[in-house]
């Protein structure tokens, strides 16, 4: 189709008249439909669509920069005003201390991925998209792969940031044999980390239901339902997972749960289902539910 | 050319909208109608497949929306020009859209320009007054240069030189092949350029024909002025039209002016004026749909 230009007719601010849509003809007389494979073609466009969408908005930056600040001051006042492990009380190495605001970054990571899409319910963008491109399991797939590839950036900034807080410390570098194993274990968590609050954002569907919901339950009910249910059923919590795969304890821990503790392939395995059941559960959600 | 067939939607015990089917044909441009609650807003959102209906479905030249291969380039739609993220800008609110439907960035600059945004194209959406982002959201409907546009009230917020801009330019869209699916509340503004119209009330469709045969439901009433009322009445009477006598007038219904002045040429009846009137559009719709508005509305009561 193609646009032709017109003199603007109304006057020096109006604006031009609307394109010439194709000339009429007869309609095609065996209509082209979409099938699968122009879902699948269609991915690789809507990723670009939700990744304008993530770099247009000041609030990813600013997540970003947030995931920055807290890292370096996390570890930098543990560093400095902590001093040891209050478990072990040997003193805090980098390679110890680095990790530990992943674990604040995993959850900034889930509130983002959240808002990846209640906020477009509440701006109404939703709609548009769906107009657009009616498959909406590829607009889910879309945003769990900007959201994730945001969650991995989260991650290495986050240790970065914990790293450069730690040495800014003081703290001695420590043993570091096991740092390369932890980093990428608590990539492997912010990358999944995202899709679990999209999964969590297309259930509830209202921000700040969602964001609290998240938090909520990190903070409070987990820890809550520790000291309360068999270890053995409490280290198959989302957030139990969570703190296996970066190596720290919980408040809510005990030696009894650390002794039952699952493997970090385990953990991961096991985060990676409330992810992607998470996304399961919304996405048939998505395709039940009207969209206004 | 859009088919709409026996479109239904319920919700709980109440039927949005009940069995509705119609066409709307290309090269023209069709007015949808109805008082709040009838079911107009509910019927645009199962077209674009925001909606699923329980019955029926809409198809564009044969084939339903959801199973276009390129929904955007098909039909544009604006449904809601508050949709936008208030954060984020004119030009990367249409890029976005874009990337979606694999529609080229130089159009972006294309439509910006064709709605009058160009200056406001790095403005955030939030800064915006309605007319602005109600252009926006038209420049976002013709970023796929669509064949059909389907428009909920698209001239709220539009000052008069941008509602005669979208009325010229929805004409001359329909006038070079595209379809047309507007709905409005302005009655006036649409009986301009509409050359269609689908009335619905109560989620019930109750009229689909062109504005012309709508307007003819309208009784035309002719008032003449004549020395010879008598005559003139029982003359008109004889030819099977209603005439009613008050004072030098003679009050005709259901006819046209032309009739009566041949009329009484032939038998050269004294005529000192005659005058013909017809209702407005507004008035038969307001008719047609009264019985089924949801939202009846009383006279204000006064304090003074």
């Amino acid at each position: 189709m193609t646009s032709t230009t017109h003199s603007t007719p109304l006057g020096p601010t109006s604006p031009r008249p609307l394109p010439t849509p194709t000339p009429t003809g007869p309609p095609p007389t065996v209509p082209m439909t979409r099938d699968r494979d122009d879902d699948l073609a269609a991915v690789p466009a809507a990723v670009r669509s939700e990744w304008i969408k993530l770099r247009s908005l000041r609030s990813t930056p600013a997540i970003l920069c947030l995931t920055i600040v807290i890292g370096v001051l996390l570890s930098w006042i543990l560093a400095t005003f902590v001093k040891t492990d209050p478990n072990t009380h040997e003193v805090f190495t980098v390679g110890q201390t680095f990790i530990f605001s992943t674990w604040l970054s995993t959850v900034l990571a889930i509130v983002m991925g959240t808002l990846l899409f209640t906020s477009e319910v509440h701006h109404g963008t939703l709609a548009n998209a769906i107009t657009s491109q009616p498959a909406r399991w590829v607009i889910v797939a879309a945003k769990a792969m900007v959201g994730a590839g945001f969650g991995l950036v989260m991650g290495i900034a986050g240790m970065v940031a914990g790293f450069t807080g730690a040495m800014l410390g003081g703290l001695e570098t420590g043993n570091t044999s096991g740092m390369t194993a932890t980093a990428l274990w608590g990539l492997l968590l912010t990358t999944l980390a995202p899709v679990f609050g999209l999964g969590v954002g297309m259930i509830i569907r209202h921000s700040a239901a969602a964001a609290s919901t998240v938090l909520v339950w990190a903070l409070v009910l987990e820890n809550l339902i520790k000291s309360l249910a068999p270890p053995k059923l409490t280290r198959l919590m989302p957030f139990s997972a969570a703190n296996g795969l970066l190596g720290i304890q919980s408040a809510g821990d005990t030696p009894a749960t650390r002794a039952v503790a699952l493997s970090r392939v385990h953990d991961a395995l096991l985060f990676s289902g409330y992810s992607l059941a998470a996304i399961a559960v919304g996405t048939v959600l998505l395709y039940r539910r009207d969209t206004n | 050319m859009i088919t709409v067939s026996a479109l239904t939607k319920q919700y709980g015990q109440r039927i949005a909208v009940d069995d509705i089917t119609f066409e709307v044909a290309a090269g023209r441009v069709t007015g949808f109608v109805g008082p709040n609650g009838a079911g107009k807003s509910t019927t645009m959102r199962m077209m674009v497949g925001l909606t699923r209906p329980d019955r029926g479905d809409v198809r564009y030249h044969g084939v339903s929306y959801t199973r276009l291969p390129h929904p955007a380039r098909v039909v544009g739609s604006v449904l809601d020009a508050r949709c936008m993220h208030p954060g984020r800008t004119a030009r990367n609110h249409l890029r976005a859209a874009a990337a979606l439907s694999k529609i080229p960035s130089r159009r972006v600059e294309d439509v910006l320009h064709e709605v009058g945004l160009d200056s406001a194209a790095d403005q955030r959406a939030g800064g915006f007054s309605l007319g602005m982002r109600q252009r926006l959201a038209l420049a976002g409907a013709l970023l796929g240069e669509p064949e059909v546009l389907l428009l909920d009230e698209p001239s709220n917020g539009l000052d008069p030189d941008g509602i005669r801009w979208l009325r010229n330019s929805l004409i001359e869209f329909a006038r070079r092949g595209g379809t047309v699916f507007v709905s409005s509340h302005l009655i006036a503004e649409l009986a301009m350029f509409a050359d269609d119209l689908v009335v619905v009330g109560g989620g019930k469709l109750l009229a689909a024909e062109p504005v012309a045969t709508t307007l003819a439901r309208g009784e035309s009433t002719v008032v003449v002025r004549t020395p010879h009322t008598a005559e003139l009445a029982r003359l008109l009477n004889q030819h099977g039209i209603a005439a009613d006598i008050s004072g030098d007038r003679v009050c005709s219904h259901g006819t046209s002016t032309a009739f009566v002045s041949e009329l009484v040429f032939e038998q050269r009846i004294q005529v000192v004026e005659i005058t013909g009137t017809s209702r407005s559009l507004e008035e038969i719709l307001l008719d047609l749909t009264g019985a089924s508005a949801e939202f009846a509305t009383t006279r204000i009561s006064s304090n003074a």
